[in-house]
């Protein structure tokens, strides 16, 4: 085959070259292109390549000889352009301190954006892993809020789910799934383990390939057939080897489940908690668990029909729901549907919090610019005689503004390039932290979109910081600057000067507030009183298996003789068990007092219900405002929350009164024998929820969580207390061992998150500005020194001078502070939703903020004055 | 008359009137260039080429035609030049004020 020059070569030159010389000189080109080709083609097409690039950048001009001198059109832009990057780059590398300075205040601005933009980029711009996940929705139901006040979103029913299943035709396929916990035996030790339990269709709807083996058939949806898994890559790693795994067994509560697929590692999203499994199983349910209406403890996910959206997915869901609401008003009145896309649901709250942050770091970015523009123009104006000599040999303004714009570019790509590899440590060394606080942590990557914003940032950069300078500097009066002995460099320029401080001094201002009202959230939220003392306090949560622990008898006594081992520790005060612990979540139940009728679930109470042993309230330091503690005496006892009490009984005295809790038992009726304070169950910045503790002599859960308090620091019993159980059942794995003020703190990591970071932020931001103030005083008293020396030479004495050099650097500052608190205050409606336990235009941080503001700008204005103070007039003055 | 003699040709405008007068027909922008880099050795760009071609003659030393498409060129046409009596003139100058220069000094350069 005949080889041709480089098409791209042979295009640019079409555009470039005038219409007089294209056909001549490309078709030189073209010719000995081939002749060469002959030899070797690539050497040819390195030839022709630089052959190009030289016609490119300076084409033949047109008619040179047909004219009489016209106006010279002066350079192509090309040239001029390449020229003044030459040129910048060799006069930037001549003042390396004034080049890293800028380039690396630049790179701290834009690699904060970098690392932010990364995170966002991966957390709320990228597609999660499956196939058109746009598409995957999750249905909860919607309780009736007379009865479930503030809750929004509940798990699902599983006879709902069906009819859902049937009814619906606006999805393309739906399953369930919830989640079991499992004793893993088999491996190097006994563990607990929490596996998925899946509808087989969910790989249908995910649109998920195993790796290797299959995914469940729908025959295997059954108890009889059930004991089929399938396993992630990670556990096929770690638990096998990465050996051939199919048809081989894994050990689940003393069962064989056989393992009949791998699913691949791109299956595993961690901030999906399904997904996030190392094991899946059938969901096998009874028939008696396919019926149960009124009891909602499933998870659904769907996938939505080709051309249906969100919207019309749920308006069908809602004439689903109504026909269930009429057809079992006994368990669905008052209960619907909300059809929600996966993807919110996982990114969710921390959205908000995200584009805030990504706000705050604009802002740093924003700081960034104006110091470094600040840089910029004093250089500027230090060459401005090179820029008058320039002009007066004939350079236009254009050309003058175009070269330092170009040297600003060139800086702004650099801080870009420099900020990227900050980015990249930044988030390296951040990784763990990460992890805990927003989700898909693990995914997080610079990608070629980071990059592409990076280079986007640079060059918004680059103009923001450039401009003004250039613009300033290439109006410059000829004659002024030419003149030796005119007004000295700093007098010049001082008000664009003036007005960058005050930018840099308001947006510093904005970034502190929001900073300080966050701190303010997370010490608010620490200090929030939960009605109960979490310090102190160790918890562990110990999970026996089925199979061996077959009957509450068993259970009850396995319980009460670990509790017997802990408390017999020396250093524990007391110990108890509850099903959930605070902040993890729980059981939300109807309750029908004694007496009463059950009303239909839109009007029937509900209550958050824990079962409890004897001694939780000792523990926990829950205060008894009535009667008594349950006790192992008891056979079924209740104690209420004050707020419960008021709701099921009002005013009148609930203590031996009898209630009824219909989901767990339709006819056993118990009796209260104590009341006790409100305790925060839930999220820290919510409101207790009125809530039952119940004991019951047979335990039937067998999960449960033990908390013990301590005499000495929790953390010193986590062997004793763990061995104290395994000193029943050596092979009873204990999990979750950690104190109860940490499982607290866990519940504020989006809040410790971006506290942590914009408080980084308003660092970087404050010692900006102060640098900013310094920079610009100096080359102020620099500049009037000459004043100052005639001043001090008249009598002005030392503390004249710096009163006259602080109000130069305080006068832009106050301004900034007063524009800044109206901006932090514009600010603050958007911060409303963040917050909690502080206005987000809290007057008291406002002034706080303001001071410390005020306090750096002086303190970065003193230097410069104090320098002023001492300077000598005789040599000043000789000088001059 | 007078700007005849006062048209002293710069090195590469020499070089290149030379190669238009070696080429004979043959003299358009790619053959120049190729003889003036067997020749001296000096791999010029074709733009560079051209911009002189083009100015000498905007001076009145050259005059040019153009050539029919050929394939081997991608269908495009070549642009021929020939020295006129004032390029063969201006070149004829230049020769002589080299060689009266140098006359003498081979020895001395090296260059026998």
């Amino acid at each position: 085959m005949r080889s041709t020059p480089p098409r791209l070569a042979v295009w640019l030159l079409d555009r470039r070259l005038p219409d007089t010389w294209r056909d001549y000189v490309v078709g030189d080109l073209v010719e000995e292109f081939h002749a060469r080709a002959e030899a070797s083609e690539p050497a040819a097409r390195r030839w022709f390549w630089r052959q190009a690039l030289r016609c490119i950048a300076a084409p033949p001009p047109v008619l040179w000889h047909a004219t009489v001198p016209q106006d010279s059109p002066g350079d192509s832009m090309f040239r001029t352009l390449l020229a003044d990057f030459r040129y910048g780059i060799r006069i930037l590398s001549r003042t390396p301190a004034f080049t890293l300075a800028v380039v690396g205040v630049l790179a701290l601005g834009l690699g904060a954006n970098t690392a932010m933009f990364s995170i966002v980029n991966t957390v709320l711009l990228r597609p999660l892993p499956f196939d058109q996940p746009d598409r995957l929705v999750r249905l909860f139901h919607t309780p009736p809020q007379a009865a479930f006040p503030g809750i929004h979103r509940f798990s699902v029913s599983a006879a709902n789910f069906y009819d859902w299943k049937r009814d619906a035709r606006g999805f393309e396929g739906m399953a369930v799934y919830r989640f079991r916990q499992f004793t893993l035996t088999g491996g190097a030790e006994v563990k607990s383990i929490v596996a998925g339990a899946v509808d087989p269709d969910l790989f249908k709807v995910v649109r998920a390939q195993p790796s290797q083996g299959r995914t469940f058939l729908p025959e295997e949806d059954s108890p009889a057939r059930g004991h089929v898994a399938i396993v992630s890559h990670g556990f096929w790693r770690s638990h096998f080897g990465g050996a051939d795994v199919i048809g081989r067994t894994v050990t689940l509560d003393g069962d064989p489940y056989t393992v009949v697929g791998v699913m691949p590692a791109s299956f595993s999203v961690r901030s999906w908690d399904l997904t996030a499994r190392d094991i899946w199983v059938p969901l096998a349910f009874t028939s008696e668990q396919r019926a149960v209406r009124d009891n909602h403890n499933d998870q659904v996910v769907a996938r939505l029909a080709p051309a249906v959206d969100v919207r019309r997915a749920q308006s069908e869901m809602d004439l689903v729901s109504a026909r269930l609401e009429r057809e079992y008003p006994e368990s669905n009145a008052g209960w619907g549907a909300t059809v929600i896309p996966l993807q919110e649901l996982i990114v969710g709250d921390i959205r908000r919090t995200l584009l805030m942050l990504l706000g705050a770091v604009t802002l740093v970015l924003l700081i960034a610019c104006a110091n470094v523009g600040n840089l910029l123009l004093a250089r500027a104006f230090g060459r401005r005689k090179e820029m008058a000599i320039r002009s007066a040999l004939g350079a236009g303004r254009r050309r003058v503004f175009q070269q330092l714009f170009v040297e600003a570019l060139l800086l702004a790509l650099a801080g870009g390039a420099a900020g990227l590899v900050f980015a990249r440590l930044a988030l390296d060394a951040t990784a763990a932290l990460l992890a805990d606080q927003v989700p898909r942590a693990d995914e997080i990557a610079i990608d070629l979109r980071v990059v592409l914003f990076v280079l986007a940032a640079s060059f918004v950069t680059g103009v923001l910081a450039g401009a003004v300078p250039a613009l300033r500097a290439s109006n410059t009066d000829l004659n002024g600057a030419l003149k030796e002995g005119g007004r000295n460099d700093a007098a010049v320029g001082l008000r664009t000067r003036r007005l960058l401080i005050v930018c840099e001094v308001s947006l510093s201002l904005v970034l502190l507030m929001t900073a300080g009202v966050m701190f303010r959230t997370l010490v608010a939220l620490r200090n929030v009183d939960t009605g109960y003392n979490p310090h102190g306090v160790l918890t562990l949560s110990v999970s026996l298996p089925g199979t061996r622990y077959k009957t509450p008898a068993e259970k009850t006594a396995f319980f009460d003789a670990a509790l017997e081992r802990i408390r017999a520790l020396p250093g524990v005060q007391s110990a108890a068990t509850i099903d959930t612990l605070p902040s993890q979540g729980g059981s939300v139940q109807p309750a029908v007092p004694e007496g009463t009728a059950e009303l239909s679930p839109r009007d029937q109470p509900t209550v958050a219900v824990r079962q409890v042993s004897p001694e939780y309230l000792k523990t926990m330091q829950v205060p008894l405002r009535r009667g008594r503690d349950v006790a192992y005496t008891d056979r079924e006892a209740l104690l209420v929350s004050a707020s419960a009490a008021r709701l099921l009984w009002g005013d009148a005295d609930p203590v031996g009164r009898r209630v009824t809790l219909p989901l767990m038992s339709k006819t056993l009726t118990r009796e209260v024998v104590g009341i006790v304070a409100d305790v925060k169950l839930g999220e820290l910045s919510e409101a207790p929820v009125p809530t039952i503790y119940l004991y019951t002599h047979q335990q039937p859960s067998p999960e449960l969580a033990v908390v013990i308090r301590t005499a000495v620091p929790p953390l010193t019993l986590a062997q004793a207390a763990a061995g104290a159980i395994r000193s029943l059942d050596a092979a009873q794995p204990v999990d979750n061992i950690e104190t109860m003020d940490s499982v607290l703190e866990q519940t504020l990591t989006s809040q410790r998150f971006s506290a942590l970071l914009l408080g980084g932020f308003a660092c970087v931001a404050l010692s900006l500005a102060s640098v900013g103030i310094y920079s610009v005083l100096s080359y102020i008293v620099r500049g009037r020194s000459q004043e100052i020396g005639i001043r001090t030479a008249l009598g002005a004495r030392t503390s004249d001078v710096v009163r006259l050099v602080v109000f130069e650097g305080m006068a832009p500052a106050l301004v900034g502070i007063a524009i800044g608190v109206v901006a932090a205050l514009g600010v603050a409606p958007l911060l409303e939703k963040l917050v909690f336990g502080v206005n987000a235009s809290d007057p008291i941080t406002l002034v706080g903020v303001a001071g410390v503001l005020a306090f750096v700008a002086l303190a970065a204005s003193l230097v410069p004055a104090y320098r002023a103070s001492r300077l000598d007039p005789l040599t000043v003055l000789r000088a001059g | 008359m007078w700007l005849n003699r006062t048209q002293a040709l710069g090195d590469f405008e020499q070089l290149v009137l030379m190669g238009v007068l070696r080429l004979a027909d043959e003299a358009y922008g790619a053959a120049i260039r190729r003889e003036i880099h067997d020749r001296s050795g000096r791999d010029v760009s074709i733009n560079a080429v051209y911009t002189t071609l083009d100015r000498l003659e905007g001076k009145g030393l050259l005059r040019s035609w153009v050539g029919a498409p050929t394939a081997q060129r991608g269908g495009r046409r070549r642009k021929f030049y020939e020295l006129r009596p004032a390029g063969i003139a201006a070149l004829r100058q230049a020769y002589h004020a080299f060689h009266a220069m140098a006359d003498g000094l081979e020895a001395r350069l090296g260059a026998k």
